[in-house]
């Protein structure tokens, strides 16, 4: 069976809709595992509906085609997205989540080829973008900074290898005890290898903070402060007014510079449930505003006791965050708080110090511009979906060896996709080079 | 005058014998050649059959109709299943054969089969014609026939090493084949030199047992042969023994004089079978090795010591044995040896084992570049069921990857070449968990019937495995009351009691709980053999596994099915890269998943190789 491949169809961050599209036989059947609409779906007809995120609904556009009516001539579905580079991205994880593959170079031309959308004229045309979109991907792989991201990928995929060198040789030469391996073992170096992995996620996650700044959303109820508390942090620095991917919709209220990163503060309206109409469309938006930033300032007033307000304001937020807990100046009555900061806007107390913990909260340890590693969409999945199948692997712990060995090797064809190596042969040279088998 | 036949196979060894048997019982005047009767079928290394993969290749053989189960099991003296511990997919038999008895009773099996002619002969010259091909002996004999398939073993121009003893002779000081390896040259083939070696043979009596860890076989094991209903009977006895400092330090002394070492052999040995004398170099931290000591027959006390090949020069060998534990006072019978020899590159044959360069010619066992008797063997029957195949002018026997062992050994070393003696792991195969000894006749039966070597009693007891598969398998959707006796059942095997009634498919599914131990408490299978229960047990237990693969395989059954033209010109496609033109033009590839499989080739080279082929199919 062919299965469903899905990529974003347009150049990410650039123009105002994204499209993303999936081609397959199950496109349909994914599409409406998240996508919901009060209309019935026909074929070329474009439907307005809500895309399911999870904690978000996006608004979208759908458009269904109908095998052979397509451009690949199996059945399509497309998504016209307006909210950024974001919200693309998370349309396309949902989708992979829900069962399609990320498509290889050229692989929607190559469909449309082998059904016969595409004369046998254009199949030089087709050749061409399969090797320019794969040598595109080999370039950045190996550009600079990319390849220091394919050399530890590489290493994670050596260590496996010789992790599954050591299963296969316990099960191929079962005669020699010495050679038997001890199940810790596995699972040591599988949870080592899930460490690096998260460390080069966490790693890309700096680099996109040095690229694009650390996204800070402000959140309180009325009457915390937040505006003053956002003049104190922006003080006299100028203001700088960007407009910044996937963020397009959200106004940026101010950008300073801190050690050369850029933060990023968004205001959110005051959230509480509403019946009014326009303060819930004010509301939604600023859930979204908190979905998509990378570090929370929950602002308290210092001289005040709890609220059932504030509390379903923490209770949303999802992400990394800081309790501020303003009015400094007046007597706190306010009872501990997590990760809280004391400050004072209008004394402009401890804003230096809360600056600090944005940056180290979100950086967590310094920024070590060495390690940086720049990962494109693509890797950023891989890198996904390998921690998952690791995650797998210790689900079926007690399983045979031939099993684990099976789902380890899951883990390293997936990062395969990453290095391009994708045969694995090294495994038997292992076996003979680190193991003294035979008669 | 020329004797005319059918068939000719070359060298009966563990291929040749395969292949003549397949060509004959399929109704081909066969003549099948030796050049020494004494050496039909010999098993010149280890005496046993099976092991890891290599028992999983047995059953196979034995499935599509062939020989060695059967023989393996008839001469079988120690049997023992590895992997038991292990899960279903890596369990493989390993038997203790007797050596003398394996000879004599294949050679019987061939002398008395009709349409098969068994003559010692040495092959020295081949002339490929036009309607048939001439293959003339040592003595001037001339022999023609429209097929012709090599099975020369480790024959060609062979040297064994002793030492700085070196003599021009085959295994076992046999004659060898000192010509036809430059007949082969001349007609195109490139030939690699590679190398092996086998220990010493020592005295039984000589050795002191106390001491040593006993090896025993174990009983009620289901035989390599499906059609072996008795199980096979324990007759003897295997033992341990380790190396110690002493023997290393023997060793270490006599490097140069090593040959292996000393650079005197120049043939490529495997790294899976190193002589004694690599192992303790290249592996200096291990401070012993594990030996095993074999009875070669029962009727002889000759020992194999496993694990000690060594080219040694022989009052060394001597050293070195007398210094093993039980061995001190070891009288030695033979020495142990290396020996050279000539084979072809594998690249230069298809998946069917016919040659690209003369279609009437076909390739078989260690002439290839394989090692060990059971690929030997399985190579031989698909080389005599193609080559027979040919005659008959119908499409050739390709075995894919995810149908058999034999397929992943014949795809390896026709897509990827062999750098040394290829041996069968389970590593290589990727659909292993599918590929299990115990269901090779679920897979490979039918093709055998189809073949036409699978005659009707061999038939029917599939057909009736079959249908007990599918009985059992009805039985599975049935609950299971809850009561106390059910209660208990769970709370016996450590699992959690269900709430509701629960189907004894479910019940399989749990860790702790399997088909026998459900049987044993509830007598739910009441009436199946232990082989069913075992079979309906594993399918269930692995189901999500096996789905996974079966995924895997829709794939490349899907790569394999588009065909690459033989015309098609590499060398013209634009959108290749030129490392990739030379690569695919060396392998000339029957289809798109052999091409995904040759070495350095990439994903996305396999995709525009898809373009280029369907427009080339389509504007002719």
């Amino acid at each position: 069976m062919e299965n469903t491949i899905v990529a974003v169809a347009t150049p990410l961050g650039k123009g105002a809709i994204s499209i993303v599209r999936m081609s397959g036989k199950q496109a349909l059947k994914i599409a409406l595992k998240f996508f919901n609409c009060n209309c019935q779906i026909q074929p070329r007809k474009l439907v307005l509906g809500q895309f399911d995120l999870g904690d978000v609904k996006e608004k979208c556009l759908m458009a269904y085609f109908k095998a052979p009516f397509s451009y690949t001539g199996e059945d399509v579905v497309e998504f016209q997205i307006h909210g950024g580079v974001t919200v693309t991205r998370l349309i396309q994880e949902k989708l992979i989540q829900g069962g399609a593959t990320l498509a290889q170079p050229g692989e929607f031309s190559k469909r449309a080829f082998e059904n016969a959308k595409i004369s046998l004229d254009e199949a030089e045309a087709i050749v061409e973008e399969i090797n320019s979109e794969s040598e595109a991907q080999l370039k950045s792989a190996l550009s600079l900074a990319s390849g220091k991201l394919n050399q530890q990928i590489k290493n994670i995929q050596t260590s496996l290898t010789n992790l599954l060198a050591h299963i296969e040789v316990s099960m191929d030469y079962p005669e020699e005890d010495e050679n038997e391996i001890v199940r810790d073992e596995i699972f040591k170096t599988l949870d080592e290898n899930r460490q690096l992995l998260k460390q080069i996620l966490d790693q890309a996650n700096q680099s996109r903070f040095i690229k694009n700044g650390i996204n800070i959303a402000l959140v309180g109820k009325t009457n915390v402060g937040k505006s003053s508390l956002l003049n104190a942090l922006v003080g006299e620095n100028k203001a700088i007014v960007t407009d910044i991917e996937g963020t397009t919709r959200d106004v940026v209220e101010a950008s300073i510079d801190y050690n050369g990163i850029r933060l990023n503060f968004y205001d959110t309206a005051g959230i509480r449930e509403s019946d009014n109409a326009v303060e819930k469309i004010g509301i939604e938006k600023s859930k979204k505003t908190l979905d998509e930033c990378d570090i929370v300032l929950i602002i308290y007033d210092g001289s005040e006791n709890l609220t059932k307000n504030d509390e379903n304001i923490k209770k949303i937020i999802k992400k990394p965050f800081i309790s501020v807990i303003n009015k400094q100046d007046k007597t706190r009555k306010l009872a501990k708080q997590e990760n809280e900061i004391e400050v004072s806007a209008l004394e402009n107390k401890n804003i230096e110090k809360l600056k600090e913990k944005i940056f180290k909260t979100a950086i967590k340890k310094s920024i070590d511009f060495n390690g940086l590693v720049v990962t494109n969409e693509r890797q950023m999945q891989h890198i996904n979906q390998a921690i998952k199948q690791i995650n797998e692997v210790f689900k079926q712990k007690n399983q045979s060896l031939e099993i684990l060995s099976m789902l380890i090797k899951n883990v390293w064809n997936t990062l395969g996709k990453i290095t391009g190596e994708t045969e694995n042969e090294d495994i038997i040279s292992v076996i003979f080079s680190k193991f003294c088998v035979g008669k | 005058m020329k004797e005319s036949y059918q068939a000719i196979v070359i060298g009966a060894g563990h291929a040749g014998c395969e292949a003549a048997l397949a060509l004959a019982r399929k109704g081909h005047k066969t003549l099948l050649l030796t050049i020494s009767l004494d050496a039909v079928a010999f098993l010149a290394c280890n005496p046993s059959i099976g092991g890891t993969a290599k028992g999983q290749l047995v059953s196979e053989i034995d499935a599509l109709g062939g020989e060695m189960g059967i023989i393996a099991d008839k001469t079988a003296i120690q049997i023992r299943m590895l992997n038991r511990g292990r899960g279903p997919a890596v369990q493989s038999l390993r038997a203790q054969a007797d050596k003398v008895n394996y000879h004599t009773q294949m050679k019987k099996v061939v002398e008395s089969t009709k349409n098969l002619f068994l003559k010692q002969a040495e092959a020295t010259k081949i002339t490929v014609g036009k309607n048939s091909t001439t293959v003339k002996t040592a003595v001037g004999d001339e022999f023609e026939a429209k097929v012709v398939v090599f099975a020369t073993g480790v024959y060609l121009d062979s040297r064994i090493i002793i030492g700085s003893y070196t003599e021009s002779v085959g295994p076992n000081g046999f004659k060898n084949a000192k010509q036809l390896s430059s007949s082969l040259s001349k007609l195109g083939y490139k030939l690699l030199r590679f190398k092996t070696g086998t220990p010493a043979r020592v005295n039984k009596r000589s050795i002191n047992f106390e001491g040593l860890e006993l090896q025993q076989g174990e009983e009620n094991i289901q035989p390599f042969s499906f059609l072996t209903k008795k199980p096979i009977k324990n007759k003897a006895n295997c033992y341990l023994t380790y190396t110690n400092p002493q023997t290393h330090k023997i060793i270490l002394d006599n490097l140069d004089k090593a040959p292996a070492i000393s650079g005197e052999i120049k043939g490529i040995g495997p790294r899976y079978c190193p002589s004694i004398e690599t192992k303790i170099v290249r592996f200096a931290d291990k401070d012993r090795h594990q030996l095993f000591l074999e009875p070669e027959a029962l009727s002889t006390d000759e020992m194999y010591i496993q694990g000690f090949s060594t080219s040694m020069p022989s009052d060394i060998q001597k050293q070195m044995i007398c210094s093993l534990k039980g061995l001190e006072n070891a009288e030695i019978m033979r020495d142990a040896y290396a020996i050279e020899y000539d084979c072809i590159d594998p690249l230069q044959l298809k998946a069917s084992l016919q040659s690209k360069l003369h279609e009437s010619l076909f390739f078989a066992g260690q002439i290839n570049g394989t090692s060990g008797y059971e690929e030997a063997a399985a190579q031989g029957l698909i080389a005599g069921i193609n080559a027979a195949l040919y005659l008959e002018d119908k499409p050739p026997l390709i075995l894919s990857r995810s149908d058999a062992y034999i397929g992943v050994l014949i795809d390896d070393i026709v897509t990827k070449g062999t750098q040394e003696p290829y041996r069968m792991m389970t590593s290589r195969a990727e659909y292993r968990l599918s590929l299990r000894q115990d269901n090779a006749d679920l897979r490979l039966t039918e093709i055998g019937r189809k073949v036409g070597l699978v005659d009707d009693k061999r038939y029917k007891i599939f057909l009736d495995k079959k249908q007990k598969l599918q009985n059992i398998s009805l039985l599975l959707k049935q609950k299971l009351k809850i009561d106390e006796k059910t209660i208990n059942f769970f709370k016996k095997n450590n699992e959690n009691p269900p709430k509701n009634s629960i189907s004894l498919k479910e019940c399989i599914k749990r860790s702790n709980i399997d088909a026998f131990k459900l049987n044993a408490e509830f007598n739910v299978f009441e009436g199946f053999d232990d082989e069913i229960i075992n079979e309906v047990n594993l399918i269930t237990k692995y189901e999500g596994y096996l789905k996974q693969q079966e995924e895997d395989i829709a794939k490349l059954k899907k790569m394999e099915s588009q065909s690459i033209p033989e015309d098609f010109d590499y060398s013209s496609q634009k959108g290749l890269k030129i490392e990739t033109i030379q690569k695919l033009a060396a392998v000339k590839p029957a289809n798109l998943g052999q091409a995904s499989r040759v070495s350095g080739v990439s994903p996305a080279d396999i995709a525009v190789l898809g373009v280029l082929i369907k427009k080339h199919k389509e504007s002719k």
